[in-house]
């Protein structure tokens, strides 16, 4: 009896039971070259690490935990849209209001970011119900055992119009399927993922950033997980540096960018996460955003908002911070040196622990001499009476 | 196109559930051997006594919420979502899937009957689901119920598992007429009568031999002849431990002759682009 469960067994059988047919079965059997197919909806999910966000930070990562559907996270961007649209006093109700209309006069109209990705997957439906998806997404295949799934690599947007026509353009419904290169999962690669999304315009800032971080962890082995994660997994990034023979691949992924740059693109990370948000839904350049890393975490959001309201430009955002810098250099209320502001918190909170035996015994441990530390301790001595008689004589 | 078989007579006990499985897991492992990129197979089993089903999953507890029954009941929309979900893993192979039946498919028939586009409640969702697999193996009920006709409708290729007596070859033009008519008034030209598979030989009987041979020699049944299985105690072996009859007993007579059938679809997928 044939050993269970063993099919390499099973099929030498049946191969001895058949000569020579298996050297005449065709060869597109084992084609396995790349193949467009026509996939469910439901089968496909977005790359949830995928640096090119498109749904909102919020609606993306709940999508991502489970937490909704397809549907239902589009329900939910649509509903921010039509809040957003209420308060201009241009409600919708039926969101094929979002289209274009010549007869309208649009050209004042600011919309949100939601109202123009909405506006943009609406349009974008449309066109593939009218001509048909010209181009197939890309994805990656998943499957295991009977459980179908496909990972987009490329081409979020379209599944997103995909689901637009699905269950929310009426008139415009589709079968719930969608055109797909299917990539077996074997040749997929954050590399190949960042030349698609850089050859592409408008891949923002913070994008890049995100992008940049990707291929940065994966080239330190890092392993790079298969759900949603926050901004601090990018932000390892921050401490790597690019390991020796691979700069070239790596430059050449973020669409040649030059060492510089890279640098520049990487250091976005440090901005804070409402600030990365804001900077990422508005599409912000890494140019407005470059001198505002060093910031405070409220002062980047700040900056940021001003940035989108007053659509500032690099040189204006430097020249306002050069302004704020002196400002507070006049007032001399901030920025001392770090060791002195280090020393005074220290000794600010632990005033009472200052005792002059533990001093003694604290500085001779660093220095191992006794005439040094004494040296040092009058020293310290003499610039704390200097401050107080500074302050008496101000007085 | 992917190639759809459909085992149908509308007589019972000819085989029809022991070919469809033991050909799916054949095509699977001819595939397989020979490196196919996709070796997948689905079988469909749309008998309401889910023989096939039990043998391939070891389960018979398939019911509404997770069965053929589900796709078939659900908005149109949906269906294609549900079958992927229903799809189970078969006991045989890990490339063999399995669309299991249960015994409310007698309620969706009765249900159905007369509902505008029924005969294509199997045939939609399942050619979303069709590309992902090198073929698609469908098992019958013994009649020529609606829900026969949706196999037919969904298939590609029908092939008639007989045994060789008598009344069962003169029955056999029936079957095939009745396949040609759905093909018309459906306006399916894809389906054809491709295989006749003689099940249950007896060589000892010479009768078998007698009608064998004038089914043989017949001008368009002869060509249709695609296999003969003998008859053999392994199948109901096979059948009492859920295996199949390669695995129960490879040497048997009925293993090697299915391993034939299958090698003989696999050459006819790859000719007729089936792949």
């Amino acid at each position: 009896m044939a050993k269970r469960d063993d099919p390499d067994k099973l099929s030498e059988l049946l191969g001895s039971f058949n000569g020579e047919l298996l050297s005449e079965i065709p060869q597109h059997f084992n084609d396995d070259s790349i193949k467009v197919e026509r996939l469910l909806l439901d089968m496909v999910r977005p790359d949830p690490i995928q640096p090119r966000r498109i749904l909102p930070d919020r609606i993306h990562h709940e999508f991502h935990d489970g937490r909704l559907t397809p549907s239902q996270a589009l329900r939910e961007l649509v509903q921010i849209a039509q809040v957003a649209a209420r308060q201009r006093g241009h409600p919708f109700k039926n969101l094929l209001e979002l289209l274009p209309d010549p007869d309208r006069d649009e050209e004042d109209i600011k919309l949100t970011p939601e109202e123009t990705l909405l506006k943009e997957l609406i349009t974008l439906a449309v066109t593939i119900h009218q001509d048909g998806q010209v181009n197939p997404i890309t994805v990656v295949d998943m499957t295991h055992g009977v459980t179908r799934l496909y990972r987009i690599e490329t081409g979020e947007r379209r599944y997103w119009a995909g689901w637009l026509l699905k269950d929310f353009l009426q008139g415009f419904e589709s079968d719930g399927m969608i055109d797909c290169i299917v990539v077996p999962a074997d040749r997929s690669s954050v590399f190949r993922q960042a030349k698609e999304n850089t050859a592409r315009r408008g891949l923002s800032a913070i994008a890049m950033a995100r992008q940049a971080a990707l291929l940065l962890l994966t080239v330190n082995g890092y392993e790079i997980p298969a759900y949603a994660v926050t901004n601090d997994f990018y932000r390892q990034a921050l401490e790597l540096r690019i390991p020796r023979g691979t700069a070239q691949e790596i430059y050449a992924a973020m669409g040649g960018v030059d060492k510089a740059y890279f640098s520049y693109i990487k250091k976005l990370l440090l901005l804070c996460d409402e600030a990365m948000e804001l900077a990422d839904r508005h599409n912000l350049d890494e140019g407005v955003l470059r001198s505002i890393t060093g910031l405070a975490p409220e002062d980047q959001i700040e900056m940021v908002q001003q940035i989108i309201q007053f659509g500032l430009s690099g040189k204006q955002v430097e020249k306002i911070l050069h302004q704020d810098e002196q400002t507070t250099n006049e007032t001399g209320t901030t920025k001392f040196p770090k060791h002195i502001n280090d020393f005074v918190m220290g000794y600010s909170k632990h005033v009472d622990d200052f005792e002059s035996e533990s001093l003694w015994k604290a500085f001779l441990a660093i220095h191992r001499d006794e005439h040094l530390t004494h040296a040092f301790l009058m020293r310290l001595g003499e610039t704390a009476f200097a401050a107080a008689r500074n302050y008496k004589g101000q007085k | 196109m992917k190639r759809t078989f459909v085992l149908t007579n509308h007589k019972g006990g000819v085989g029809k559930s022991t070919s469809a499985t033991n050909i799916a897991l054949g095509i699977v492992a001819l595939l397989r051997q020979a490196g196919a990129a996709n070796p997948r197979v689905l079988l469909v089993d749309t008998d309401s006594q889910s023989h096939a089903t039990l043998v391939t999953t070891g389960r018979n507890d398939f019911d509404e919420d997770n069965s053929l029954y589900s796709v078939l009941m659900a908005n149109r929309q949906d269906a294609a979502e549900i079958m992927g979900q229903v799809i189970v893993p078969s006991k045989w192979d890990e490339n063999l899937h399995v669309l299991p039946a249960s015994p409310m498919l007698e309620q969706a028939e009765r249900e159905l009957q007369g509902t505008a586009g029924s005969p294509y409640r199997l045939a939609d969702p399942l050619a979303k689901h069709a590309p992902h697999y090198a073929a698609v193996v469908i098992d019958t009920h013994p009649s020529f119920s609606l829900l026969t006709e949706m196999a037919l409708v969904a298939a590609t290729d029908a092939i008639v598992p007989i045994e060789p007596r008598y009344l069962e070859t003169v029955g056999l033009m029936n079957v095939i007429s009745k396949i040609n008519y759905i093909r018309d008034g459906w306006r399916i030209p894809n389906l054809r009568v491709s295989g006749v598979l003689v099940t249950k030989m007896d060589r000892r009987v010479r009768g078998h031999h007698k009608l064998l041979d004038e089914l043989s020699a017949h001008p368009i049944l002869g060509k249709l002849l695609c296999g003969v299985i003998p008859m053999n105690e392994a199948v109901s072996y096979a059948h009492r431990y859920h295996r199949s009859i390669f695995v129960q007993n490879p040497k048997a007579p009925a293993s090697k002759a299915y391993g034939q059938v299958a090698g003989r679809i696999v050459k006819y997928m790859g000719t007729s682009g089936g792949a």
